[in-house]
């Protein structure tokens, strides 16, 4: 168990850290790396709680999507920070102020938290009993059946989403010359070439 | 682990129906040719919006969950989902003379405004804090895209990007909300917490649910547009292409009123001690801040935007009375009220609208309030109807608006929110400065140039349509206070 | 009769006003309204001067009858009354000389404002105050009567301010009207005060009960004063204000702007009788308080010879007359307060005519003239115009109370029943009056010799266009003059004499214990002589100043410069009021105007409420910077605000 311990605040503390890191690193590139090492760390604690499809779906889907695409953008958008930081100064007084005040406010509400007597039950919930589920069906029964709607409800989201995306974007630009297959393919000579018979010695 | 039953869909057919349509219309769109596309889409989808009215309408019986009871359809949610249905289908009609003119008349449009339309009826259906949260989130993206959908203007880019902004954020606060309240009471279901909170009113709620409900409140307040969280309003309603406007300051508005009387009355409704402090603060704010902020405006849209928050204002008077703990006759009157004034504020706000798209001049929206100079005389048709709706809009006896605040106060009045109906009766005589003064404007002003014409047939069944709504409601109100009575009982039953 | 008396000039006015307004509209048809409206409204007054005749023969053959009753005006709780016409002596007779000299006004007016574009109206007005004045005299009750007083007061604005584009004559309306309402609020209190004490304002209540009231007292500024003094002392106020007594005089001499057919008719024969009217009605209330009679004898007398003293220097004709008659009103009021109520209403009835003429026959001299009233550019007018002329003198020679015209017998009453009195104060009221009586007949033939004889000071162009007056202003001139003459000697015997008991009835209540009428008949013979004599001296005073050496008013003037100076303007009361009432009237009402309405009440209230709307306007607007971080700093402090709320309220 002090494994099990010992490995769960060491990973704890490297997301964490990333997760400062992330916010404060000065480049932007580093930020995305330190963002793919958080990433990284929450999916090992993921693996500590035995929850290894959201572990490999982690890191799938986050570092082997969402980050590297993160890290085009980034280097593609000549993005300078520093100027986005301009007048931090200026508003850190008073924001800070109010954050503070939030923050201890909310400190006063957390300090009243208790567990609810139930709750070590539900903890046990993601590894069903005896093995008699796998992790990956468990999961699979949830989103499919049980909360259907939400994921549904999600997958019209992405798709909202994706048509925005398109929309605000995407523009068909005159005067640019795009290369068509099709009418490439259906080109044929008849359209194109015209035989002429050039009597010899008249020249052209 | 239990096999799970697959949930009981015929109850979210409306939905479904909705969400497939849309996808057939988007198809629609991109396989048939450019020019034509956006034209036909737009009428599918305006028929789409109507028979899913008829479908609401037919799938009710009474109260029924479905999908683990995150999913709920009562009378309330047909009244709300019919108002919403009709204000986007109204907004769909109105778009496409604007949209033409501005030549970014694509199909997309129609399309968005559909699925937008299914997040505000996920919404209204909504009996879970997760099942809220998918609904305003699509509902709030594809008003997002849309009010950027002029995107070759910077104005509609930046209004987009702001809501977007300020959404997350607000976003965000709800989040955070839900999570308070659900690390508090350990669950998201509105039936579990309802039986959780159930007579809790005496002996308290854990601190961490109370500022969990303040932070949601704050959440939907901005949806609702309602003082402090209103801000982006002005600028949105300014920058985004008008039919944009039009459907902003009504459907969503209704969707997320609806939000907000079902999860303040239903899970928190035994903590109305907890929560009407808030919404009596955001509706004097709102109300007091629509009046006074409007007074300087130039252009009629930002107008509107500060009209309609004013008219949140108004509406949430009823919300605070529904807060009036012990009697629930009470609360039943003040979100009978909410309910006639938000049916009432569609049809102004559609009217007013319709009239806003006509002012074109050399083929191009203008916006400024002088520009209605002389109306009267140049066409006394729209001036009419225009004055009608702003008539109605400053609460003029006999038109519909005068009711609607009406209800709301006597509402608040029965509640013993003296104070609050003072506040409302006296903003609203500040309001009437300007919503008058528009009425000046088209009948003492000297002429300026006349409006483009014609007038197409459907702004003018629009048009006809809301003010005879406005005009004559107060001769045969019942149906519409019937079916808000329903809504009504529905609800707290 | 008696209702036709007193409504035909009310029938007569609202035709005249309908055509007031049908002339607005149509200007060429003028000429043919004007004839309507005064052939229609002469014709009523006429008529009803003819059925006044014969309702005061029948009233008084017939004694004292009922009351007419018309319609319950006000029955609420206690307070219950009628519109009710009085027949009683007094009230017909007032009702007769009213309507008689009236309809001479009216028949007049066809002359004299014959080339006034606005005749309808004029005409209207004057009918109008005919009924005014009617409602007032037959009046059966405090309310009705007040309601006769009020509308006078009305008819009397509208008529002196009837030449509109006149400053001066507005002004001059403006300010009768005010002074009016010193008076009027006087009267008003006096009537609350009736009510308060008899519980009803009907006069035949009030009057049965005033005997037993006698010594009723009532509080009045926590202290105590018997009732029927104080009520009767603010209905002296109000017929003070009305008939222009030392004090609340100031407005008549300048009511005078108005056209002369006015002067004649309002500010000579009858409103401002009102006020001895008045004081006569309510005789059986004045006989219960002695301190009330002494302070109407020593008002009416002081206001005999102030005005008289005044009338002495003044040069508009029509001013000198205007303080004849505030001269004579004294004498009136002397009269009732010594208690010879009758030998006051006999004054009053015989001025009528008398003054009536003076005033008609300036008017007529006037309009020779081409509407020059002063005095010193008249002279030697007796051979252009001899029927104004001898007119003139017959009016000179009854206000100067000359044997055998009507104003001897009057004036002698009075002054004999003054004497009579046997009291202090009623013989002050008789040595002033006997002075008064000598300056009465000095002014007025210095009037005349100023006006018609020596050399013409007028231009020549006024003096080519004098003419003689037409037929339908001699006229009534001429049945005035009548009046003037045979009036004293024909109602003595019905007023004053043997027959008086019979005559008066009971409308007139006068004490056993006050018999100075009685009395007035068994005065010594120096007495009864002085008048006359002071008279004839006064002519021929202003014979000799004014005819035979001219030099000698000017020497006189300059001589006693200060006194001179005092006397021309008026005692200084004008000046007096202006210092005391006008200006700090119009100094608290510019401050509460500017301060108080202006930037206290529009201030705070519209004013200041549009101004802090558009203040928060512009801020709430102001707010709206465009910036996203400033709005999402604003959501942020909202949501902290709601927290910190519920944490330190709520929680």
């Amino acid at each position: 168990m002090i494994v099990q311990a010992l490995a769960f605040y060491l990973f704890a503390i490297m997301t964490v850290a990333a997760a400062v890191m992330v916010v404060s690193a000065r480049n932007p590139v580093h930020s995305v790396l330190f963002l793919i090492l958080a990433f990284f760390n929450s999916a090992a604690l993921f693996v500590l709680l035995g929850a290894e499809f959201l572990a490999m779906i982690l890191v799938v889907v986050y570092v082997g999507a969402v980050a590297v695409l993160f890290m085009f953008v980034v280097m593609m958008l000549d993005i300078s920070f520093a100027e986005l930081r301009e007048g931090f100064l200026q508003y850190l007084p008073l924001g800070g102020i109010i954050g503070l005040i939030l923050l201890l406010e909310l400190a006063i509400v957390l300090g009243g938290f208790v567990f609810s007597p139930e709750a070590s039950e539900h903890f046990a919930a993601p590894i069903p009993k005896g093995g008699a589920v796998s992790n990956t069906e468990a999961l699979g029964e949830i989103i499919y059946t049980n909360y259907v709607y939400f994921f549904e409800a999600a997958g019209m989201i992405l798709l909202v989403a994706m048509i925005g995306a398109i929309v605000l974007t995407h523009r068909t630009r005159s005067g640019v010359h795009k290369q068509r297959i099709s009418d490439q393919i259906n080109r044929r000579p008849e359209d194109t070439v015209e035989v002429k018979d050039v009597p010899t010695g008249s020249g052209i | 682990m239990t096999q799970l039953a697959f949930p009981d869909l015929t109850l979210a057919l409306p939905e479904i129906f909705l969400a497939a349509a849309a996808m057939v219309l988007l198809m629609l769109g991109v396989f048939s040719r450019e020019s034509a596309a956006a034209r036909t889409v737009s009428y599918a989808s305006i028929l789409v919006l109507l028979f899913t009215i008829v479908m609401v309408g037919l799938v009710t019986d009474g109260r029924a969950v479905t999908f683990g009871g995150t999913f709920i359809v009562d009378t309330f949610a047909v009244y709300m989902k019919a108002l919403v249905l009709l204000s986007a289908a109204a907004a769909i009609l109105m778009s496409r003379e604007y949209l033409e003119t501005n030549k970014i008349f694509r199909f997309e449009f129609p399309v968005l405004v559909v699925l937008a339309a299914l997040g505000m009826l996920m919404m209204i259906s909504a009996n879970d804090l997760i099942a809220l949260y998918l609904g305003i989130e699509l509902q709030s993206l594809s008003l997002y895209v849309i009010a950027s959908f002029q995107r070759d203007s910077s104005r509609s880019a930046e209004a987009g990007l702001k809501y977007f902004v300020l959404g997350a954020l607000a976003s965000g606060l709800l989040l955070y909300g839900m999570s308070l309240v659900y690390g508090f009471s350990g669950s998201t279901g509105f039936d579990a917490l309802a039986k959780l909170f159930h007579g809790d009113a005496e002996h308290g709620v854990p601190l961490g649910v109370t500022i969990g409900i303040v932070f949601i409140i704050a959440g939907l307040a901005f949806k609702v547009s309602a003082v402090p969280f209103h801000m982006w309003t002005p600028d949105v309603y300014e920058g985004a292409p008008t039919p944009v406007t039009a459907l902003f300051a009504v459907a969503p508005k209704i969707a997320a009123m609806a939000l907000f009387i079902r999860i303040m009355v239903g899970p928190f409704g035994d903590l109305s001690d907890q929560w009407q402090q808030v919404i009596i603060f955001i509706s004097v704010a709102s109300m007091l801040l629509g009046a006074f902020a409007a007074i300087n405006q130039t252009n009629i849209k930002r107008l509107m935007a500060y009209s309609s928050i004013g008219n949140m204002g108004y509406a949430l008077i009823g919300l605070a009375a529904a807060g009036h703990s012990g009697d629930a006759e009470i609360s039943a009157s003040g979100v009978e009220g909410m309910l006639v004034y938000l049916a009432i504020y569609m049809f102004m706000n559609i009217g007013t609208f319709a009239c806003i798209l006509l002012m074109r001049r050399q083929g191009r929206h203008v916006e400024d309030i002088s520009a209605l100079a002389g109306l009267g005389k140049s066409n006394p048709a729209l001036a009419l109807a225009l004055g009608i709706f702003m008539f109605s809009m400053a609460g003029i006896p006999p038109l519909a608006g005068f009711l609607g605040k009406l209800y709301v106060f006597q509402a608040a009045i029965r509640a013993e929110l003296f104070t609050l109906a003072i506040i409302g009766v006296l903003a609203s005589v500040v309001a009437a400065f300007y919503y008058l003064r528009i009425v000046k404007i088209m009948y003492f002003d000297a002429p300026e140039e006349e409006f483009d014409g014609p007038v197409s047939f459907e702004m003018k069944s629009i048009l006809v349509v809301s003010s005879i709504f406005i005009l004559f409601f107060i001769l045969l109100p019942v149906p519409l206070l019937d079916s808000a009575a329903a809504a009504t009982a529905s609800l707290f039953n | 009769m008696y209702l036709a008396a007193v409504f035909l000039p009310l029938i007569g006015a609202i035709i005249a006003g309908v055509l007031a307004f049908a002339k607005h509209g149509a200007e060429d048809r003028g000429p043919g309204l004007d004839r309507a409206a005064q052939w229609v409204t002469s014709g009523a007054m006429l008529l009803a001067a003819v059925a006044a005749i014969f309702a005061l023969m029948d009233i008084v053959s017939g004694g004292n009858t009922q009351a007419v009753e018309i319609f319950t005006w006000i029955d609420s709780g206690s307070l219950e009354f009628s519109w009710e016409l009085r027949s009683d002596t007094l009230s017909i007779v007032m009702v007769t000389m009213v309507t008689v000299v009236s309809s001479m006004i009216h028949v007049y007016s066809i002359g004299y404002m014959g080339h006034d574009p606005g005749i309808p109206r004029f005409m209207g007005y004057l009918s109008l105050f005919t009924f005014f004045m009617l409602m007032l005299v037959s009046a059966n009750n405090l309310v009705q009567l007040f309601f006769g007083w009020e509308g006078v007061g009305l008819a009397s604005y509208l008529l002196i301010g009837f030449w509109y584009d006149r400053p001066a004559a507005n002004a001059a309306a403006i300010k009768a009207f005010v002074v009016n309402r010193v008076g009027d609020f006087g009267f008003a209190l006096g009537i609350f005060a009736t009510f308060m004490l008899f519980d009803s304002v009907s006069f035949d209540t009030i009057f049965g009960l005033a005997g037993e009231k006698a010594g009723a007292t009532m509080q009045v500024f926590g202290g105590e004063f018997h009732a029927l003094t104080v009520i009767c002392l603010l209905l002296f106020v109000g017929a003070m204000g009305k008939s222009a007594q030392l004090g609340l005089h100031t407005w008549l001499p300048d009511a005078m702007e108005g056209p002369t057919p006015v002067s004649a008719l309002i500010h000579a024969a009858t409103m401002v009788t009102a006020g001895v009217f008045m004081v006569a009605r309510l005789s059986p209330l004045f006989e219960q308080s002695e301190i009330a009679l002494n302070v109407v004898v020593i008002v009416g007398a002081s206001t005999a010879i102030f005005a008289a003293t005044i009338g002495c220097v003044q040069n508009d004709i029509k001013r000198v007359i205007a303080y004849s008659t505030m001269s004579q009103l004294g004498y009136m009021f002397f009269a009732l307060g010594v208690s010879a109520y009758s030998a006051g209403m006999f004054h009053l009835i015989t001025h009528a005519f008398f003054k009536a003429l003076l005033f008609l026959g300036a008017g007529s001299v006037i309009h020779a003239m081409s509407d020059e009233q002063d005095m010193r550019k008249m002279g030697g007018l007796y051979k252009l115009i001899p029927v104004t002329y001898v007119l003139m003198w017959i009016g000179s020679l009854a206000l100067a109370g000359i044997w055998p015209f009507a104003g001897f017998f009057s004036k002698d009453i009075v002054l004999e029943a003054a004497f009579a009195a046997n009291t202090g104060v009623g013989q002050y009221a008789f040595w002033l009056g006997i002075v008064a009586a000598f300056l009465t007949a000095f002014y007025s033939w210095r009037l005349l010799i100023m006006t018609f004889h020596g050399t013409s000071r007028a231009d020549e162009v006024t003096l080519a266009h004098v003419h003689e007056s037409p037929k339908v202003m001699l006229i009534p001139l001429a049945v005035l003059a009548l009046g003037a003459i045979f009036a004293g000697f024909a109602l003595f015997t019905f007023f004053v004499g043997e027959a008086a008991p019979e005559f008066w009835g009971n409308s007139l209540f006068v004490l056993e214990s006050h018999k100075a009428l009685e009395d007035a008949h068994h005065v010594p013979l120096w007495v009864k002589f002085a008048p006359l004599v002071v008279g004839l001296a006064g002519i021929l005073l202003a014979y000799v100043m004014y005819m035979f050496a001219p030099d000698l008013p000017k020497a006189l003037a300059s001589g006693f410069a200060r006194t001179y100076r005092f006397v021309l303007n008026k005692w200084y009361f004008d000046e007096l009021y202006d210092i005391l009432f006008v200006r700090p009237a119009f100094v608290l009402g510019r401050g509460f105007w500017k301060s108080g309405d202006g930037d206290l009440i529009d201030g705070v209230g519209p004013d200041g409420i549009a101004a802090a709307v558009r203040d928060i306007a512009r801020r709430a607007g102001a707010v709206q910077s465009g910036y996203l971080y400033h709005y999402a700093f604003a959501m942020l402090l909202g949501i902290a605000g709601l927290v910190t709320w519920f944490l330190v309220v709520g929680g």
